[in-house]
């Protein structure tokens, strides 16, 4: 019964927001302990998927080594417009989940210290955690967009509201950056939709599509009409398939010559990178993440990331594949140019919230960089290995650096708690202060450091050894960021923890880290050492689904593209339209990587 | 039991068990013993077990393998490798966590568990004030005083074993890529240990310097890196050297000539894979044409540039962690660590990494490649050999003087010294170590590092000044010619015979012979110096003098054994062949032994084996060279610094500008600070200020021009849409006004109105009737 088990996870912290909107606003500490209790539920819910399924029956939790979707449903919910509630997981949304689930569940043991308003913001929070579960778990576009905009809106409240005193200025700033990309996301998804067709589908594909009954008799009605006319869907998993056809339906020309895929990977990747973020739409994170409560810095950097790379993982590459074959120097460059651009920034701030804020700009641009890195041209024989190297290490390093980022703003927010400042060049002495503090926060700062055995390096590793066989100007760039990774985290250790006093102001409200910052903290360097240690422990769960969606584009360049590029195959011929066809094979673009 | 699968466990349980003894440490630390005092026997134990376990594998190597009957080339020892398990995989790709077990693998284990363990237990002495609490005079706090802290002598010994574990942990990697990995975590722990006393800015200035010149080297490193990566598919040794050096390839006398490995030959020729998987559509075929064309592709170069690039990187990394020029100027800043730990890491363990790396890898390097990593070493040995002779802190004499020598390995093995670095490395870990730890034993007694204020300690120290002629001994390569000497003297003319046999091939590069030469006397003179001007003479310093104290016995007791070793290692059990030179000469790696094939960028480079400098016409003439030159060093120390017959300072002022050029260290710091650390940062506050200016003045002036546009609007909405409007109301309104007027309130008013209405609809209808109803 998949669709009680991810509803229930999804929708318990919505249940849980509904039950507090009854409680009295009085009742604070009972506030709290439910909303902790119940992001604690949804992570045990989570957890539990987590164990390996026997593989007897249907299996009831995730199944470790299959590459397809897992748990999927879907149910007819606006029927006129084809909108199904529709969910699964798979080993590449999953890892997200969990993270999800054990981030919040953290940053709501970190919110102990909110004090205003808290019946709104243990509701907000609450939403916003449905909100960024439904986003990792939707199989159907515009759930997906749902859920998308409902993370949105809690999220601009908790800045807004709770946040410091220019808070206004980031909400808005935050929230309109984000809506410039959720509405190009919303052209880009009625321009698939309305060049979907699902009665192009082979029967196969309809099975791996997971076509509901009135979908096929819906085909069939169409297939035997006297007047041809396309079915249309939402279904995510229908859409990557007729993404990745020989003819495919997103080939039609929109504008200027562009097909109706390449628009919509233009369109999904600027809405995705906008929440990545990349330079060069990247300033509304450091404005957010120095405004916002502890806790919400620590899901927006540790979360809300992420699904700029899981839009670009889930949407741009298997519906666009053309595009993103095209445009794959684009997607390199502008993760390099946010890898070498963040970490320069990082170095020069002075506040240490953006700092941290500018540190994840530089690392999110490994995720985009090892996403980009399509190795599997013609030279290369069309092998995918390193590609898959690559994709493997984004994915792991949006795991890693949801984990020390995370890390990062709680330590950050720890000593905001005391002494209500930032300035790094007014602290030191941490060490002789605050001891086991300093130590924690030091591992997580190594992790993001990208030191072996901890799980920034893995991610990094990976990422960059997958990009010589792609470019390797881009290649050598990319490995020279571990200077300046190392220049502005130790030079922040420095600042901060070294030395031999304190130099700021309220030295005496430096008390030593409670158990309860004890208890949000040490999870997340645990997790950081295991994951540094024994990175199979996310692979397991992550690499079969990674591997087979880089598999079938590196199938598709070769069966596909390929022969276009060699102009043996002219593009299809748009079905809809008659008349003289504009483009041809010549006049597409060629991705310097397969000009050489 | 085999082998095979005893000397992994042997050796993964020596590499371990620091690392158990980190993480008790770690969680336990101050609860051991009286202020954590427990901690410093626990990593002992931990580098003990650690030692027991690894020279139990030496044995059982030296059981399994017998040395001597030299080097069999058609029967070469193999090594054993292996995985642990994996840290990724994609595809045919995988990074795993494994072992590469050799003669030198063995031999790295036992040296440095050996001297790990002597400075483990100096150290328990020479860090006993961290047992109490620490009155730190170099840091003086906002309100004037000097700082009181707590001890952390669990501290220390917490990351001395995390040291330990990485160390072995580089030297057991099976893969490069674990290599890289303890290569990070080694830096980490000499960060750690460099900035061991936290409160000093000089430390954690120096520990960051440390850290980030490394990742420098590191990113080379990592450029070599991908370029073995993509071109191999593997990083295993074992893969590797199959690649690199193929059974019965070449013209060498046992086959293992260096090969571009198919891979890179592919990736070069990437172009041409294209064209044929676009002219043929089925990829058996076009495989089967790729096979055809790759002997080809081979002849013509592709794919040589990548190894070279291989090459060159896995050497930057190896410039970084050996401290070579230009990257060297980390390591006298090293010297801010405690002295144990200048000792273990930055002399005889973790520096040297980089040699043992050039070693381990040494058959994928090409001659090109050789001959950069020769003129870097002889770079590096030159210039730190100068900055030695006038620097004046004891510890910092010792780092120019390691850099040095580590410059010697490097020369070495760029000529094909391939035993004569390695070995070098050996007996430089035993002696150096040991001049480090009779330098901290000097300081602990003196507490100061400049030697200007030492002087006449010889009676005050004996057993210390002793142990320390020993190790200067053994630096100099002292011994009685042709018969027998220090550790040093094996080592160091085992480099200067194979750079004559070299010269003598190449005299294009004869130069490097003599600079090594010369080299050897500068070493013999700042040494000394060092020993003359610290235990000879009249005290400088009456204070300094009337405190000073022999160390105690814990601390004595290592000296003695280091110097032991610093004396014998350089010898073989008499009657047998039983000594490192012959272990080392059995690990030689496959395929180097007979010297090096042609490089396709200098074809008139020679690499000579280096079997043909233990010729008598070689060994000879370079050992009695090396002896009067390190005699003239010697001498000229004496006259100046003993005897007294010159005057220093009247030296230094005659030729003052030299003076000054290595009294600033060749200003290689303001260079690098001028060239690389401002550019930087001036980058960062650009970065930084593009995002404040540009992107966000971007975003203002969109939202401004939207917020104008709006008023625009608004505008528009209030003149027009709403004049419109407003218009309407306003006729409609006055209309109504004026309407009002008749509105009296009068009933006769109105019913006049009434009747006059009546009659005007009466009239008007009529008038309508007529006209269009009657018609006409």
């Amino acid at each position: 019964m998949p669709h009680v088990v991810l509803s229930l996870i999804v929708f318990l912290p919505a249940a849980g927001a509904l039950a507090i909107a009854f409680t009295s606003k009085d009742r604070e500490d009972f506030i709290k302990l439910f909303s902790l209790l119940i992001t604690i539920a949804v992570f045990l819910l989570t957890a539990w998927l987590a164990i390996p399924s026997t593989g007897r029956g249907e299996p009831s939790t995730f199944v470790v080594g299959q590459s397809a979707m897992q748990q999927v449903f879907r149910i007819p919910w606006i029927p006129a417009f084809d909108i199904y509630y529709a969910m699964g997981i798979d080993g590449i949304s999953f890892p997200l989940v969990l993270l999800t689930s054990f981030l919040s569940m953290l940053a709501m043991a970190a919110s102990w210290n909110i004090a205003k308003h808290v019946k709104g913001y243990c509701i907000l929070f609450l939403l916003l955690e449905t909100g960024m579960l439904g986003v990792f778990m939707a199989l159907d576009f515009f759930l997906f967009y749902v859920f998308w905009e409902v993370m949105l809106l809690p999220m601009y409240f908790l800045i807004g509201v709770w946040g410091g005193p220019r808070r206004e200025y980031a909400a808005i700033k935050f929230f309109l950056f984000t809506l410039v990309g959720s509405v190009l996301m919303l052209v880009a998804m009625l321009a698939l939709y309305f060049s979907s067709d699902l009665s192009k589908l082979t029967p196969s594909q309809q099975t791996a599509a997971r076509l509901q009954p009135e979908e096929l008799r819906a085909i069939a009605a169409a297939r035997s009409s006297s007047t041809p006319r396309p079915v249309h869907t939402f279904n995510m998993l229908a859409l990557a398939e007729m993404g990745q056809m020989k003819q495919s339906p997103f080939d039609t020309p929109l504008l200027w010559g562009k097909s109706v895929q390449w628009w919509a990977f233009v369109l999904l990747l600027i809405g995705f990178i906008i929440k990545v973020p990349s330079v060069p739409v990247h300033t509304w994170l450091p404005d957010a993440h120095v405004e916002a409560p502890t806790p919400i810095s620590m899901l927006l950097a540790g979360v809300l990331l992420k699904m700029g790379g899981y839009g670009i993982i889930r949407f741009c590459y298997p519906m666009c594949p053309d595009a993103a074959y095209d445009l794959a120097w684009l997607v390199c460059a502008l993760g390099v140019v946010s890898m070498v651009y963040g970490a320069l920034a990082a170095m020069a701030q002075k506040d240490f919230k953006r700092l941290v804020a500018y540190s994840s700009v530089s690392h999110m641009g490994y995720v985009l960089l090892g996403m980009g890195v399509w190795t599997a041209t013609a030279g290369n024989a069309f092998v995918s290995d390193y590609w898959k190297m690559g994709m493997n290490g984004a994915m792991f390093q949006m795991i890693a650096h949801g984990l020390s980022s995370a890390g990062m703003f709680f330590m950050v927010g720890v000593l905001y708690d005391r002494v209500h400042h930032r300035d790094l060049d007014n602290f030191g002495g941490m060490f002789a202060r605050m001891p086991l503090y300093s130590g924690l926060a030091v591992g997580i700062f190594f992790a993001a450091l990208g030191l072996p055995g901890l799980c920034g390096f893995i991610g990094e590793v990976l990422v960059v050894l997958s990009v010589w066989n792609y470019d390797i100007a881009l290649a050598v760039v990319s490995a020279s960021v571990v200077i300046l990774t190392a220049g502005y985290i130790l030079w922040t250790i420095q600042r901060v923890y070294l030395g031999p006093e304190y130099k700021g102001p309220h030295p005496e409200a430096l008390t030593p880290i409670t158990r309860r910052e004890v208890a949000v903290a040490a999870p997340l360097l645990a997790f950081a050492i295991l994951f540094g240690v024994y990175p199979q422990a996310v692979f397991r769960y992550m690499s079969p689904s990674v591997d087979r969606t880089v598999s079938q584009l590196a199938r598709w360049t070769k069966e596909v593209k390929a022969p276009r590029l060699a102009g043996t195959d002219a593009l299809p011929a748009p079905v809809a339209i008659a008349g003289p066809i504009e483009p041809s094979a010549s006049a597409l673009p060629v991705a310097p990587s397969a000009s050489k | 039991m085999d082998l095979a699968q005893v000397l992994p466990l042997l050796l993964g349980l020596a590499w371990l068990t620091p690392l158990a003894s980190f993480a008790a440490i770690v969680f336990f630390g101050p609860r051991m013993g009286h202020a954590g005092k427990g901690a410093g026997y626990v990593a002992i134990g931990a580098i003990a077990a650690s030692a027991v376990l690894s020279i139990l594998a030496l044995i059982a190597w030296l059981i399994a393998h017998p040395l001597g009957g030299g080097h069999d080339a058609a029967h070469p020892v193999a090594a054993i490798a292996g995985e642990w398990y994996p840290l990724a995989v994609a595809g045919e790709l995988k990074i795993a966590i494994g072992y590469y077990i050799d003669g030198l693998t063995v031999a790295m284990f036992a040296m440095v568990t050996v001297v790990a363990l002597c400075i483990h237990v100096y150290s328990l002495g020479y860090m006993h004030e961290e047992l109490h609490e620490v009155t730190d005079p170099l840091v003086t706090l906002a309100n004037g005083q000097t700082l009181k802290r707590r001890g952390r002598f669990h501290r220390f010994f917490q990351y001395l074993s995390l040291f330990c574990f990485s160390m072995l942990g580089l030297v057991i990697a099976g893969n490069v890529a674990m290599v890289f990995v303890f290569w990070e975590l080694v830096g980490i722990c000499s960060y750690l240990l460099i900035g061991f006393y936290i409160e000093r800015k000089s430390a954690s200035n120096a520990a960051n310097k440390a850290f980030i010149v490394n990742r420098v080297g590191d990113f080379g490193m990592i450029v070599g890196l991908m370029a073995l990566w993509s071109g191999l598919g593997t990083f295993s040794f074992d893969e590797i050297f199959q690649q690199v050096r193929p059974a019965g390839h070449g013209p060498a006398a046992h086959g293992h000539a260096l090969t571009v490995p198919d891979g890179m030959v592919r990736f070069a020729a990437r172009e041409e894979i294209a064209a044929i998987y676009q002219g043929t559509p089925d990829a058996r075929q076009a495989e089967h044409a790729i096979r055809e064309q790759l002997p080809g592709w081979r002849a013509e170069g592709l794919g040589y540039g990548l190894l070279v690039v291989a090459g060159l990187g896995i050497f930057c990394g190896c410039v970084g962690k050996s401290a070579q020029f230009p990257l060297h100027v980390w390591l006298p800043d090293a010297m801010e660590g405690p002295t144990p730990v200048s000792a273990l890491i930055h002399a005889a363990t973790m520096v040297a990494a980089g040699v043992y790396l050039v070693g381990r890898f040494y058959p994928v390097f090409t001659p090109e490649v050789l001959l950069v990593i020769a003129v870097v070493g002889c770079i590096t040995l030159f210039i730190a050999a100068t900055i030695a002779l006038t620097a004046t802190d004891i510890k910092r004499v010792l780092a120019y003087s390691t850099v040095s020598q580590l410059g010697y390995m490097m020369l070495a093995l760029g000529v094909g010294g391939w035993v004569a670095g390695l070995f070098h490395l050996f007996t430089h870990a035993f002696f150096k170590a040991l001049l480090f730890l009779c330098s901290g034993s000097v300081i602990h007694a003196t507490g100061t590092n400049e030697m200007p204020r030492m002087g006449g300690l010889l009676r005050k120290m004996p057993w210390t000044a002793g142990t320390m002629l020993v190790g200067c001994l053994a630096i100099a390569g002292a011994g009685i010619p042709l018969v027998i000497g220090l550790s040093g003297y094996y080592s160091k003319d085992g480099i200067l015979a194979q750079l004559y046999s070299f010269a003598g091939q190449n005299p294009s590069y004869a130069w490097l012979f003599y600079v090594a030469a010369g080299g050897a006397a500068l070493t013999a003179f700042y040494m000394f110096r060092l020993w003359f001007m610290t235990f000879l003479g009249s005290p400088r310093d009456e204070h300094v003098y009337a405190h000073a104290h022999e160390s105690p016995r814990v601390m004595v007791v290592p000296l003695v054994i280091l110097a032991v070793f610093a004396v014998i290692a350089g010898w073989n059990v008499p009657g047998t062949e039983l000594g490192l030179q012959p272990l080392l000469e059995q690990a030689r790696p496959l395929g180097t032994a007979e010297g090096a094939s042609q490089g396709l960028f200098l074809p008139t480079l020679t690499l000579p084996a280096e079997h043909l400098s233990h010729a008598h016409e070689i060994h000879v003439p370079v050992t009695l060279l090396a002896f009067s030159v390190a005699v003239a060093g010697f001498l000229l120390a004496a006259v100046i610094y003993w005897w007294r017959l010159l005057d220093a300072d009247v030296i230094s002022r005659m030729f003052w500008p030299v003076h000054d050029f290595l009294r600033n260290k060749w200003w290689f710091d303001e260079l690098y600070q001028f060239l690389f650390v401002r550019p930087v940062l001036a980058g960062a506050r650009l970065a930084a200020g593009i995002d404040r200016v540009v992107i966000d003045g971007l975003a203002h002036a969109l939202a401004g021009a939207v917020r104008l546009f709006s008023r625009f609007d608004d505008w528009i909405d209030r003149l027009f849409v709403d004049g419109a409007v407003n218009a309407t109301a306003n006729v409609t309104y006055e209309a109504g006004l004026r309407l009002r007027e008749i509105q009296t309130g009068a009933i006769r008013q109105y019913v006049m109105w009434v009747a006059a209405g009546t009659v005007g609809l009466f009239v008007l209808a009529m008038f309508l009737w007529s006209y269009t109803l009657a018609g006409p």
